[in-house]
C-alpha cells in the first residue's frame, strides 16, 4: 500500500513529531495517570477501558454459567437447605431460608443471561475492538464525537453497575427474556424494571457508540478510501450501528409501559388488567432480535478480516459480504415473531417463518466466501487463525441447527428446549465470543505493545474449542429427547447427558483461564511486538506498535485495497521476506 | 440400498429422539420426522462439503517459506449464483413442508375428545367432560405428587387449554408438538396417541390390574412446561396415560369420589392434584407453609392487621373461614416468612372439595378434636374400659 508509506522515516524526520509517544506512555504520576486516563478522549484508551469492563463482565457471566451447570450435574437438586450462609444471601429474597435457596438457580440462570447479552455481548466487540480499531483502520485521529465516546463508556459501567445490583438486590428471576404476566405479578416487580431500565441504559450507551460509529465512517475515512476500500470489518461495524441506533428505542418504549403499566393501571400486558400478555413478547423481540445480529455482525468482521491477513489472501467475494451485513441488518427488523412460533395465529408464523428463512440465504453466503477464500491462500496456524477454523466450524453448525428451528412443524416440537440452547450458544459463542478471542489475539500485539506466548494460546484455544464442543452438542440431543429450558432439576432419563455437558463447561471454563494466563503473561513479560507481525495491509498496521496518541505521524493515504497481498508488500516488512506472486497477466482481473 | 438408508434413517432417528423414537404419533413418522431427518441430511451434506473443502485447504495451501501466494479469482458470478440459488430452493422446500405440517398440527375432526386443561403454578389439572379430574398420582424427577391423566390411545383428542396465572407452554415431546398456555384465552392442543400394542413389542407398553380384576393395558407420555413460569417451573410436570378407548370410557364415566366418600379421602385427593407442589404435608420445607400440625395454632402473618391477628389467635374455630379465604384470595393473610406467591383457586373447587380440603388439614393437626392427645393415655384407657364394661352390662 499502502499508503504511501511515511512513517519509516519518521524517527527524527519529521520535526514535531518524534517526542509523541505511545499511547499507553504515562506522561504524569500515577494519580495523574488514572485520572488522565478516567477523563481521556482518545478512542484507543477508551477501547482498552471498554476491553477490560466487558471482560470482568465475561467473567461474571461466566461464573453464573458454572454454577448453573454444577447444579444440572444431578437430576434433584444439589443446593438444598443444607447449605447455609452469606454466601447465598445475594440471591434469595429476605432470609436465607429452604425455600429460598430454592430459587437460587432461576435467579443464577437470569444473572447469567442478562449479564452475557446486555453487559458482555452486545457491546463487547463494537465498544473495545471497534473503538480501538475502528479510527486506526480508517485512518482517522479518533471517533467523530470523542466525548460522546467517553459518555458511553460511563453510562455503560452506570448501567452494569445498576443491571448487576438489581439482580443481587434479590427478586429477579425471570430470565433474561422478562416476560409478562410473571415479571409483572409475582417476581420483585421493583427489581424486574430496575433490570429493565438497565438493559435500556445500556442501549443508550450502544445508541452512542453507534452513532459515532456511523459519522466517523461516513466523514473521517483517509483520503483515497472509497466505500469499498473499507475493510470488511467496517462493513460490519457499520451495519452493526446502524441497527442499535434503530433498535434500541423500542426497549425504551417497553420499558415506559411496563412503568405505566404499574403507576397508572393502564391494562397494556397484564391479563387481569384488561392487557394481552403476548404483546410484550413482540416488543421485546422486536429489540431483541435485530440485536441478536448486533451481536454477531461484528464477529462476522473480525473474522472476514483476521482470515485475510492469515491467509494472505484477497477475500472471495468482498461486495457480496459487505452488502450481506446490510441485508442482514435490513432483514433482521422483519424476523422478531420466530420467537414466538407457540404462541401466535398461523398467519404470522408463516410469514416469520419465511423471513426467517430469507436471513439465512446472506448468512450461509458468507460463510461459503469465507471457504472459498481459503482456496489458493497461504494458511498459517496462529491463535488467531485457529480461532477462525473454530468459528468457521462451530458456526456453521449454529446455522444449519437454525434450520429446524426456523422450520414451523419441527420448531413445534424443539421451541424452548435444549436444542434452542445449545442453538444460540453455537451461534453466540461458536460464532461471537470465538471470533472475540479471534480478533483478540489478532489485534493484541497492536494494543499493548507486546506478542503473546503462541503455544500456550493454541493450548488455551484447542481447550475451548474441546469443551465448548462437550459442553453443547450434547444440549442438541438433550432438546431432541424432551429436555425443557430453564429446568433445576430433571428426570433421570437426562442424567448422562447432562453430566457430560457440565465436565465440558469445566473444561472450557480451564481454556479460559489459560487465556488469561497467556494475557497477563504477555502484558508484563510478553516480547516486544514488531509494528505489524501479521503482514496486514490495513492501516493500522502503518502506524507505530502500540500507536502513538494521534494514531498516525501524518495523515494516511490508501492507494490500495485492504487484502491486495498479491500485489502489496505489507508495510515495515522487508521484500525479501515477502515473496509476491508473478505479475498478473496483461488484461486479467483479479 | 433403501434398506440401508432406512436403517441409518431409524439410527438417527434413534439417537435424536431417544426413547421417544419409536413412539411419535400422528405427528411423528410420516409427519414432522421425516421432515427433521429431511433438515438433518441437507445439513450433513452442507457441513462435509464445507468442512472437507476447509480441511483440504488447510493441508494443501499451509504457509510455505518462500513461496508466494498464488493468484486466484476474487469472485466468480455463476459460482456465486448457485451457491445462492440451491440453498434457496432447497429452504423453500423446508418452509412449505414445515408450514404444512404445522397447520396439520394445529387441526382436530370434531368428533375429537375434548378435554380441558389449565396450567396454574405449578402444576396441570384437566376438566373432563363428565367433569372428573385426575385421582391417581406418581413419581417424576424429584415432584412425587405428579397427576396422571387418562386419555383415549387411537383417538384424536382436543385439549382446551388455558392458564389461571402467567404463561405455561404443554409439551408432550412423545407427540413433538408444543403449545403456549396463555390467561385471558384458549390455545388447542392436538394430538393422537398410538393404539397400544398388546403383542409386547413395544417395550413402553405396561399393565395394571384395575379392582375387578381387569388387566389394562397403557403407555404414558411425559407432559412438561416449556415456558419459565418461576420457582417450581422444574416441577411442572403431567403423564398422559394412554389407554384403550374402552377402558377410558369406563374410567370417564366413575368418579374417583362421590358425596358420600369420607371427607378428608377427598381433600387428600385434592392436595395432591392442585396444592402438593407447594404444601408438604410432612412438616417438610417447600414455597408454602407446611400443613402438619398447622390448623388451630396460631399463626403469625406478614400483612394482616394486628385486629385479625388476635381473633386468629384468639379462636381456632376461625380456621375455617380461614383456609376458606385462602383458597380464594391468598393474598388476604400471607404467613410470615412466605412469599404471596399463591395463585388464586376461585371457581376451580367444588364445595365438597373445599370441604374435603379443610377436613384434610384438620386431621393433620394434633389440634384435631378427634386425634388423640398426648399424655392422655392413661385417661383414655379408662374410659375404653368403662365402656367396655357398660357395655357388658
Amino acid at each position: 500500500m499502502t499508503t504511501v508509506d511515511r512513517s519509516h522515516d519518521h524517527l527524527g524526520g519529521h520535526a514535531g513529531h518524534h517526542d509523541e509517544g505511545s499511547y499507553l506512555t504515562p506522561k504524569y504520576g500515577p494519580i495523574a495517570t488514572v485520572w488522565d486516563w478516567m477523563t481521556t478522549v482518545d478512542h484507543k484508551k477508551i477501547g482498552v477501558m471498554y476491553l477490560f469492563a466487558v471482560l470482568f463482565m465475561f467473567f461474571l457471566g461466566g461464573v453464573a454459567a458454572l454454577v448453573l451447570r454444577t447444579e444440572l450435574l444431578e437430576p434433584t437438586r444439589i443446593v438444598d437447605g443444607q447449605v447455609t450462609g452469606a454466601a447465598l444471601r445475594p440471591f434469595v429474597t429476605g432470609e436465607v431460608t429452604p425455600t429460598s435457596v430454592g430459587q437460587l438457580y432461576n435467579r443464577v440462570m437470569t444473572m447469567h443471561g442478562a449479564i452475557m447479552v446486555f453487559m458482555f455481548i452486545v457491546p463487547g466487540i463494537p465498544a473495545s475492538l471497534g473503538n480501538f480499531f475502528l479510527p486506526l483502520m480508517l485512518g482517522a485521529k479518533d471517533v467523530a464525537f470523542p466525548r460522546l465516546n467517553l459518555a458511553s463508556w460511563y453510562i455503560y459501567v452506570f448501567g452494569s453497575m445498576f443491571g448487576v445490583f438489581s439482580i443481587l438486590q434479590g427478586g429477579v428471576d425471570t430470565g433474561w427474556t422478562f416476560y409478562t404476566p410473571y415479571s409483572t405479578t409475582t417476581a420483585g416487580q421493583p427489581q424486574v424494571i430496575a433490570m429493565v431500565l438497565a438493559a435500556f441504559i445500556l442501549g443508550f450507551s450502544s445508541i452512542f457508540t453507534g452513532l459515532n460509529f456511523i459519522v466517523t465512517t461516513h466523514k473521517l475515512r483517509a483520503p483515497g478510501m472509497g466505500w469499498f476500500d473499507m475493510p470488511l470489518f467496517i462493513w460490519a461495524v457499520y451495519s452493526t450501528s446502524i441497527i442499535q441506533v434503530l433498535a434500541t428505542p423500542v426497549i425504551g418504549i417497553t420499558l415506559l409501559l411496563l412503568v405505566f403499566e404499574r403507576v397508572l393501571q393502564i391494562g397494556i400486558f397484564d391479563p387481569g388488567l384488561g392487557g394481552d400478555p403476548v404483546l410484550f413478547q413482540h416488543f421485546f423481540w422486536f429489540y431483541s432480535h435485530p440485536v441478536v445480529y448486533v451481536m454477531i455482525l461484528p464477529a462476522m468482521g473480525i473474522i472476514s478480516d483476521v482470515l485475510a491477513v492469515h491467509c494472505r489472501k484477497r477475500l472471495f467475494g468482498y461486495r457480496a459480504i459487505a452488502f450481506s451485513s446490510l441485508a442482514i441488518a435490513a432483514i433482521s427488523f422483519l424476523v422478531w415473531g420466530h420467537h414466538m412460533f407457540t404462541s401466535q395465529g398461523e398467519l404470522a408464523a408463516m410469514i416469520f417463518s419465511f423471513l426467517t428463512f430469507f436471513v439465512a440465504i446472506p448468512t450461509a453466503v458468507k460463510v461459503f466466501n469465507w471457504i472459498a477464500s481459503l482456496y489458493k491462500g497461504s494458511i498459517t496456524f496462529t491463535t488467531p487463525m485457529l480461532y477462525v477454523f473454530a468459528f468457521l466450524f462451530l458456526f456453521s453448525i449454529g446455522g444449519l441447527t437454525g434450520l429446524p428451528l426456523g422450520t414451523l412443524s419441527t420448531d413445534l416440537h424443539l421451541h424452548d428446549s435444549y436444542f434452542v440452547v445449545a442453538h444460540f450458544h453455537y451461534v453466540m459463542f461458536g460464532g461471537t465470543v470465538i471470533a472475540f478471542l479471534a480478533g483478540l489475539h489478532h489485534w493484541w500485539p497492536k494494543m499493548f505493545g507486546r506478542m503473546y506466548n503462541e503455544r500456550g494460546a493454541q493450548i488455551g484455544c484447542l481447550l475451548v474449542f474441546v469443551g465448548f464442543n462437550v459442553t453443547f452438542f450434547t444440549q442438541f440431543f438433550l432438546g431432541t429427547q424432551g429436555m425443557p429450558r430453564r429446568y433445576a432439576s430433571y428426570v433421570d432419563e437426562f442424567h448422562m447427558l447432562h453430566m457430560i455437558s457440565t465436565y465440558g463447561s469445566y473444561v472450557l471454563g480451564l481454556g479460559f483461564l489459560v487465556h488469561l494466563a497467556v494475557f497477563v503473561h504477555s502484558l508484563f513479560l510478553g516480547e516486544k511486538a514488531p509494528q505489524n507481525p501479521w503482514g496486514g495491509l490495513t492501516l493500522e498496521w502503518e502506524t507505530e506498535t502500540p500507536p502513538i496518541e494521534h494514531n498516525f505521524h501524518e495523515e494516511p493515504v490508501v492507494t490500495h485495497g485492504p487484502y491486495d497481498f498479491d500485489e502489496v508488500v505489507p508495510p515495515g516488512w522487508d521484500p525479501k521476506d515477502y515473496p509476491l506472486p508473478a505479475p498478473a497477466p496483461a488484461g486479467s482481473k483479479h | 440400498m433403501t434398506a440401508t438408508l432406512a436403517g441409518i434413517n431409524d439410527l438417527v432417528i434413534k439417537l435424536f429422539f431417544g426413547q421417544h423414537a419409536d413412539s411419535a404419533v400422528g405427528s411423528g413418522p410420516g409427519g414432522t420426522d421425516n421432515l427433521f431427518l429431511f433438515i438433518w441430511w441437507v445439513s450433513v451434506f452442507f457441513f462435509v462439503l464445507l468442512m472437507g473443502i476447509m480441511a483440504y485447504c488447510m493441508v494443501v495451501y499451509r504457509r510455505k517459506p518462500g513461496v508466494p501466494t498464488e493468484r486466484s479469482a476474487s469472485h466468480n458470478t455463476p459460482l456465486e449464483i448457485a451457491w445462492s440459488v440451491i440453498p434457496s430452493l432447497l429452504l423453500a422446500v423446508m418452509f412449505f413442508w414445515g408450514f404444512d405440517g404445522y397447520l396439520k398440527a394445529q387441526m382436530a375432526p370434531s368428533y375429537a375428545e375434548q378435554i380441558e386443561l389449565t396450567g396454574q403454578k405449578w402444576n396441570w389439572s384437566m376438566v373432563y367432560s363428565t367433569g372428573i379430574g385426575a385421582s391417581e398420582f406418581t413419581t417424576l424427577g424429584s415432584n412425587s405428587n405428579v397427576p396422571i391423566f387418562y386419555i383415549p390411545a387411537g383417538k384424536p383428542v382436543r385439549l382446551k387449554m388455558s392458564s389461571a396465572d402467567v404463561l405455561h407452554a404443554f409439551w408432550v415431546p412423545d407427540f413433538r408438538t408444543k403449545l403456549d398456555v396463555v390467561p385471558n384465552r384458549y390455545t388447542p392442543y392436538v394430538f393422537t396417541a398410538n393404539p397400544i400394542d398388546r403383542t409386547g413389542a413395544d417395550e413402553r407398553v405396561a399393565t395394571f390390574q384395575t379392582k375387578d380384576g381387569t388387566t389394562v393395558y397403557y403407555r404414558d407420555h411425559t407432559v412438561y412446561c416449556a415456558e419459565y413460569c418461576g420457582d417450581q417451573h422444574s416441577e411442572m410436570m403431567a403423564v398422559l396415560r394412554a389407554v384403550e378407548p374402552e377402558f377410558y370410557y369406563t374410567w370417564l364415566n366413575t368418579p374417583p369420589y362421590s358425596s358420600i366418600t369420607p371427607p378428608v379421602e377427598v381433600g387428600q385427593l385434592v392436595w395432591k392434584a392442585k396444592c402438593s407442589v407447594c404444601h408438604t404435608t410432612d412438616g417438610g420445607a417447600s414455597t408454602g407453609p407446611t400443613w402438619l400440625n398447622s390448623y388451630g395454632y396460631p399463626r403469625e402473618f406478614a400483612n394482616a392487621d394486628p385486629m385479625t391477628q388476635a381473633k386468629i389467635d384468639a379462636d381456632p374455630l376461625l380456621w375455617d373461614n380461614y383456609i376458606r379465604e385462602s383458597v380464594i384470595n391468598p393474598g388476604a393473610k400471607v404467613r410470615a416468612g412466605f412469599q404471596n406467591a399463591m395463585p388464586s383457586f376461585d371457581g376451580q373447587l367444588s364445595p365438597v372439595e373445599l370441604r374435603g380440603i379443610i377436613a384434610y388439614l384438620r386431621s393433620l393437626s394434633d389440634k384435631n378434636p378427634n386425634s388423640k392427645i398426648e399424655g392422655f393415655e392413661d385417661l383414655e384407657k379408662e374410659a375404653a374400659e368403662l365402656e367396655a364394661a357398660e357395655g357388658a352390662e
